[in-house]
């Protein structure tokens, strides 16, 4: 039945766009760039011939032809406040640091309380924290009941988007599987300096894309009652962001 | 630029044999019958006009921070008209890549084949519980409401709980969405309270305060997300180039629904598709700024079929046509398939803002969904044909959408098509008239004759506005009123001040140009 359905719409769509024939379809193979004659679609023959171009310049279809800002202003210091300015304003807490993270993290924890940490953590991040600590590792994951038990999750991150306060997790040994930093009520987030970028394309660039990504801008919210927002519904209700210098 | 009006030049007619689509699409009754009842409903305007508003400001502002904004308008647009040339190409493609990484693809027509596969693949993968029945847990998509999904799911022994708080209250209220962005826009704090204490057996005693509310629905929902099996989800971006999805939230009932069950089915319109990854570094910018008035959602989350240790392990997406085939088979509304469902051009609509949702009757209200739902089904059925006449064509719809959708361009054009499918050709008293008056103005010497009788038109309407006309003209008058005539006609005056001026030996405009050619 599917395959029938498969054929069918393919086939709709061809004749939609005024195809010969109307049931054909040009298979694309390793991820082949389309090619096919498109006589309708204003811009179709300029941006066909852009997206063919694309991989070589690292960029998509879009980045060929429009002239949309693919880089910031924004470097150093004035970079870093601007994160911070950009992080407050979701409600996120921003503790910046050079050096060693460690004693941060352990005032932002409670004594004796259980957090859970993925397996690639730098280890000397906790090591003045006095509690119970999970390592989530594959093959050894915490059960969904043994996350919710947790007080608290410590990761790192992949990149940060100054310009609208976006800290991106993408999977890594360090930052984790998704659920780690999901279930706990209070997520801690080391943040690299080195890994903070200025505007949302940059921080796509510095993405691999078929990791599980999870973008994650100030602690979760919802403007669902008279568009008013409000902090801390379904994932952690707490947002710690410590901006590690070197 | 905006031809507001003007009858498109088309190559061949729209009509095409492509079957419409089925389910929330369809307008309940005619859109100015619907409509009178709720702008009746005052509680229901001041909900909405408050919540437009505010939403209206937050958008602006945020907009205003990006000095590429235009830019990047452009380059939405345009990457969308790619897909949409080419989908034949970026659907194999995307399948191939969403494939490979251990998900799997299915293909629904329409609604009922989409409710049937979804009914298969949670059959076989949620457990029966005590009452002997199943559950799912859903993240808000209108791809989903659009197919109606929930409904059909309860008749095969299936509970579908929504999660986003929105969902939520509109699900535990028995009602409707009205938006497609805040589905329960039309309910204020007090409604959204008397509805979780009635229907929220362990709510206990709740304030209004909109913390305490989303409080109720953390702890309502919490143990359904660390139990549930399945999951449906709808997608905001299909991505060709890598197969990956993408689904934008603020709560994190998304991330729940996404990350902690067994079986994630995902259910995306054919038309959603990104040609690359790197083009999400617009539709970043664009679709949060756009919806929510903010930089950025609070939640964005990305997988590419099945992530080994992470997330669900069986992972399903079933590619709905449903009647976008049709949409694309009309050269000139097929850019509607574009939206990306931000909902900007209800906010900004006058007549959104003053009907509310509900008027619609489709899943898709406002603006887009007076093109959009009339676009799926077909307007030649007549099911959708009042829809594409509840917009008065200010443009505001057009000036705010990220990718630029023309869509006044597109109501007049299936306003022109609703009267070529459901309206006789036989002469009406408009036509009468029309003709008349084109035979009148046709030539300045009727013209002329005509214009001498207005002293007389304005001493029988004693000079003031007429409020009610007969035939034809009363249904125009019934909501309009027409300003007084005028003693004289702008071609007797402009007659009568010529012959002044030309006795003073100079005339107005001859003496602008004279003045500028001195002054040189």
């Amino acid at each position: 039945m599917t395959d029938t359905a498969r054929e069918e719409i393919l086939g709709r769509i061809n004749e939609a766009l005024g195809r010969r024939g109307g049931g054909e379809y040009v298979s694309s193979t390793s991820g082949a760039v389309p090619s096919a004659p498109t006589e309708r679609g204003a811009a179709s023959a300029e941006v066909e011939h852009a997206h063919a171009g694309a991989p070589a310049a690292g960029g998509g279809v879009v980045g060929q032809s429009a002239d949309y800002a693919r880089t910031g202003t924004h470097s150093g210091e004035e970079l870093i406040e601007l994160l911070v300015d950009r992080l407050v304003d979701y409600k996120a807490n921003v503790h910046r640091v050079t050096g060693d993270p460690a004693k941060t993290i352990a005032d932002l924890l409670e004594a004796g309380s259980k957090i859970v940490v993925p397996r690639g953590l730098d280890e000397s991040w906790l090591q003045a924290f006095t509690g119970d600590i999970s390592v989530d590792a594959p093959g050894e994951e915490l059960s969904i009941p043994e996350l919710d038990s947790q007080a608290a999750v410590v990761t790192a991150s992949a990149v940060a988007i100054a310009q609208t306060g976006t800290i991106v997790l993408d999977g890594s040994p360090e930052c984790g599987r998704r659920a780690i930093t999901l279930v706990p009520d209070h997520h801690i987030c080391v943040v690299r300096v080195a890994d903070v970028v200025d505007i949302v394309p940059e921080g796509i660039a510095r993405l691999e894309a078929t990791a599980a990504l999870t973008f994650i801008s100030g602690p979760s919210a919802t403007s669902d009652i008279e568009l008013e927002r409000v902090e801390g519904v379904h994932g952690p209700r707490t947002l710690d962001v410590i901006i590690l210098d070197s | 630029m905006t031809f507001l009006g003007m009858p498109l030049m088309r190559s061949k007619h729209a009509h095409t044999d492509l079957p419409g689509g089925q389910g929330n699409i369809v307008e309940t009754e005619p859109f100015p019958e619907v409509s009178h009842q709720h702008l009746s409903n005052q509680q229901l305007r001041t909900n909405i006009g408050h919540a437009t508003s505010s939403i209206r400001d937050k958008r602006a502002g945020v907009v205003a921070e990006l000095d590429d904004w235009e830019e990047l308008r452009e380059a939405g647009s345009r990457a969308k008209n790619q897909v949409m040339a080419n989908l034949p190409e970026y659907l194999v493609e995307f399948e191939e890549n969403f494939t490979a990484a251990g998900g799997t693809i299915h293909w629904a027509r329409d609604a009922d084949e989409a409710n049937a596969i979804v009914t298969e693949l949670v059959e076989a993968n949620a457990p029966v519980l005590a009452n002997g029945r199943r559950e799912v847990i859903k993240v808000k998509s209108m791809a989903t409401q659009e197919i109606g999904l929930n409904e059909h799911l309860e008749t095969q022994g299936i509970d579908a709980f929504e999660t986003d708080l929105a969902e939520l209250i509109v699900q535990l209220g028995e009602d409707k969405p009205s938006h497609i962005l805040v589905p329960a826009i039309h309910r204020n704090r007090d409604e959204i309270r008397d509805i979780f204490m009635d229907k929220m057996p362990d709510a206990g005693k709740l304030t209004n305060d909109p913390a305490v509310l989303a409080e109720a629905a953390r702890r309502h929902l919490r143990h359904k997300f660390l139990t549930t099996k399945v999951a449906v989800s709808g997608a905001n971006f299909g991505i060709a180039d890598t197969g990956t999805l993408g689904v934008v939230e603020s709560e994190g009932n998304g991330r729940m629904c996404l990350t902690l069950p067994e079986t994630l089915i995902t259910v995306m319109g054919i038309e959603k598709l990104l040609p690359s990854f790197d083009d999400l570094g617009a539709f970043l910018q664009l679709l949060p700024r756009s919806s929510t008035g903010e930089r950025m959602n609070p939640y964005t989350s990305f997988w590419t079929g099945r992530t080994e240790g992470d997330g669900p392990q069986n992972v399903h997406l079933v590619l709905l046509d449903n009647g976008r085939t049709r949409a694309l088979a009309d050269e000139h509304g097929r850019t509607a398939l574009n939206c990306i469902r931000c909902s900007a051009c209800m906010n900004v609509c006058p007549v959104y803002e003053r009907t509310g949702g509900h008027a619609y009757g489709s899943t898709y209200p406002g603006p887009i969904g007076a093109i959009l739902s009339p676009l799926l089904t077909g307007v030649e059925d007549e099911a959708n044909g009042s829809l594409p006449y509840a917009s008065s064509l200010c443009g505001a719809c057009y000036d705010v959408c990220p990718v630029k959708i023309n869509i006044p361009e597109i109501l007049v054009h299936l306003r022109s098509e609703d009267v070529k499918a459901n309206h006789s050709p036989v002469s009406t008293q408009l036509d009468t008239a029309l003709t008349g008056a084109s035979w009148m103005m046709g030539d300045g010497k009727r013209m002329a004759a005509a214009e001498k009788g207005l002293p007389f038109a304005h001493k029988a309407t004693r000079g003031g506005q007429i409020n009610a006309l007969p035939g034809i003209a009363r249904a125009w008058t019934s909501s309009r009123d027409i300003p007084g005539l005028p003693e004289k006609s702008f071609h007797q005056l402009w007659a009568e001040s010529e012959g002044q001026a030309e006795s003073e030996g100079r005339t107005d405009h001859d003496g602008e140009t004279e003045n500028g050619g001195d002054e040189k």
